[in-house]
């Protein structure tokens, strides 16, 4: 389905994102609600951000796939100011999180925490994918994973 | 395999014959980057004894080679580069194009200036905005940028335990400094209990943590060590100079705190110079944020992982309320990118310049010889610059 939405539209729907042919499929992804990561096909390694050739065997054999959306807060900052947005609100800090994913050590996407208190979101938590709207379009972000040891 | 060798074939053969600045102001100048940057230029080579016509090399950003070249009315150069800061990048390949004999005498420049998204003021000057890009970033979502450094601190505090004080004693050290520098941007005193008030920005980094957006400029002259030693001023000699990055460099996947530019940078300036932390005289580590410069103590060596903050309380000055390593040492004694100003380390090198030349004033270090430069962050602009006199 997600194969009718042209390049235009991409750069329509997701503006200010850094969209390559590399990229696109990543963001096709997205209206369909799947996160999708580069992989090779051949060796197996997992990249981010988005090249079109796998860092370890150079094999060209990389393919957008779907990740389990599991994994732990790396990095976080509550942000007090930062760029407009909808339905973000700097009067409560807003989390940003680098999530480090089960896939493969040192595979991290970053995005918001939703659901918990800002002193909940802490590095080393587990989280969970989820999906937002931002402005009409899905956007991944993380909820802190029930009843999972930090 | 690791390609870092001691191999420095042009160690003290190339030297800055001088260094100006315009001085740094926290406010819209009213001036533009062209103004200060031929403002500095001139002062530089007149200050060296030199005219125009004897410059055959020119290196910075803004205002673009081609555009300093008329500006300054320099009638032939078989040199330039426009290369991304920090400016011991330009120093690196100013060097090495004297070196290498693409020209010989080289004007380096950099301007630090208010853009229009550095604070909200400096949108109110309608020609700053003009060229800002207009439409949306990529939303809040992400940590590129200078978002990055205070992502890192957050797993800095989180690794080691460490209480924000540590970052405050970089600022009050600077501010300090700054004091005794006429050039610097801010130079009131600053007490731990103004930087615990401070205004947070990005929890865990306040106001006070990240460098102050100014005007100004800098400008230096780097020749062969044997043109400069007919010139006006005192040579200074590049020992070496490197940069430094490792495979994965992007803000949300850099490998770790304790994997990234800066032990590339430590590795291969370790190994080219002459010296090291116990032979220099000034120690510069970058501050454009206070982990920074806390991560450098601690990779450069003058103290393990994690102890940066222990490390400047040890070697605290109460009286002068800032750091003197072993009680001697002073550290970014200009006042650093966080009080004189952010100037993307062109002014942690032209301080050096003039304290190893006896020029700094009321801060000059008494017999100062040799200056460690450890300049940029974490990702993709790690630097590194040792200095001696001649
Ligand atoms: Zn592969």
């Amino acid at each position: 389905m997600t194969d009718l939405i042209t390049d235009a539209d991409l750069v329509r729907l997701f503006p200010g994102q850094p969209l390559t042919h590399d990229s696109a499929a990543h963001y096709r992804g997205r209206l369909e609600r799947r996160l999708l990561i580069n992989r090779c096909t051949d060796c197996g390694t997992w990249q981010q951000p988005p090249f079109p050739i796998c860092p370890k065997c150079w094999s060209t054999a990389v393919v957008p796939t779907e990740v389990a959306g599991t994994g732990t807060i790396h990095l976080v900052v509550f942000l007090y100011q930062g760029p407009p947005a909808p339905g973000v609100d700097y009067s409560t800090p807003y989390p940003v999180a680098t999530i480090e994913l089960d896939e493969q050590p040192g595979l991290r996407f970053t995005s918001t925490v939703i659901g918990a208190p800002n002193d909940d979101i802490v590095i080393g938590k587990r989280v969970t994918l989820d999906w937002i709207d931002r402005a009409g379009t899905p956007l991944p972000v993380f909820r802190l994973t029930e009843g999972a040891a930090s | 395999m690791s390609t870092i060798s001691s191999h420095n074939p042009m160690k003290n053969a190339v030297a800055f014959a001088g260094a100006a600045t315009t001085g740094f102001v926290a406010k819209n100048s009213g001036r533009s980057q062209a103004s200060l940057a031929a403002q500095a230029c001139t002062d530089v080579i007149k200050a060296c004894g030199l005219t125009a016509a004897d410059i055959d090399g020119i290196c910075g950003m803004v205002p673009s080679p081609p555009e300093m070249q008329t500006m300054l009315g320099i009638p032939r150069v078989t040199w330039f580069d426009n290369p991304v800061m920090p400016v011991v990048n330009a120093v690196a390949v100013a060097t090495a194009a004297v070196f290498s004999g693409l020209c010989q005498t080289v004007l380096v420049y950099h301007t630090p200036y208010r853009l229009p998204w550095n604070t909200a003021s400096s949108l109110q000057d309608p020609f700053r905005g003009i060229g800002m890009p207009a439409g949306s970033g990529p939303g809040p979502e992400s940590i590129f940028g200078g978002v990055g450094y205070t992502a890192w601190a957050s797993r800095y505090i989180h690794e080691y335990n460490v209480p924000r004080e540590h970052f405050g004693l970089v600022a009050i050290n600077d501010r300090s400094n700054a004091a005794r520098n006429p050039g610097a941007a801010k130079r009131t005193p600053l007490t731990m209990e103004d930087y615990l008030s401070a205004r947070m920005i990005r929890w865990p980094l306040c106001m006070l943590d990240m460098d102050l957006p100014v005007d100004g400029a800098d400008a230096f002259i780097i020749t062969t060590a044997e043109r400069a030693r007919d010139l006006a001023l005192p040579p200074v000699l590049v020992n070496a100079v490197t940069l430094g990055m490792v495979e994965k460099n992007q803000e949300d996947q850099t490998p770790s705190l304790r994997n990234h530019g800066q032990q590339v940078v430590v590795d291969a300036l370790r190994a080219k110079s002459d010296f090291w932390t116990d032979g220099t005289d000034i120690y510069f580590p970058y501050d454009g944020f206070t982990p920074i410069t806390l991560n450098w103590f601690e990779n450069t060596g003058w103290c393990g992982p994690g102890e940066g903050g222990q490390f400047v309380e040890a070697n605290w000055n109460a009286e002068q309320q800032r750091i003197l390593i072993d009680g001697r040492i002073p550290v970014n004694p200009h006042g650093g990118a966080l009080s004189e100003g952010g100037s993307q380390a062109s002014g942690h090198i032209r301080e050096a310049v003039h304290q190893l030349q006896g020029l700094a004033g009321e801060r000059q270090v008494a017999g100062a010889r040799t200056a460690l430069i450890t300049a940029g962050g974490y990702f993709f602009n790690a630097q590194g610059l040792t200095l001696v006199s001649d």
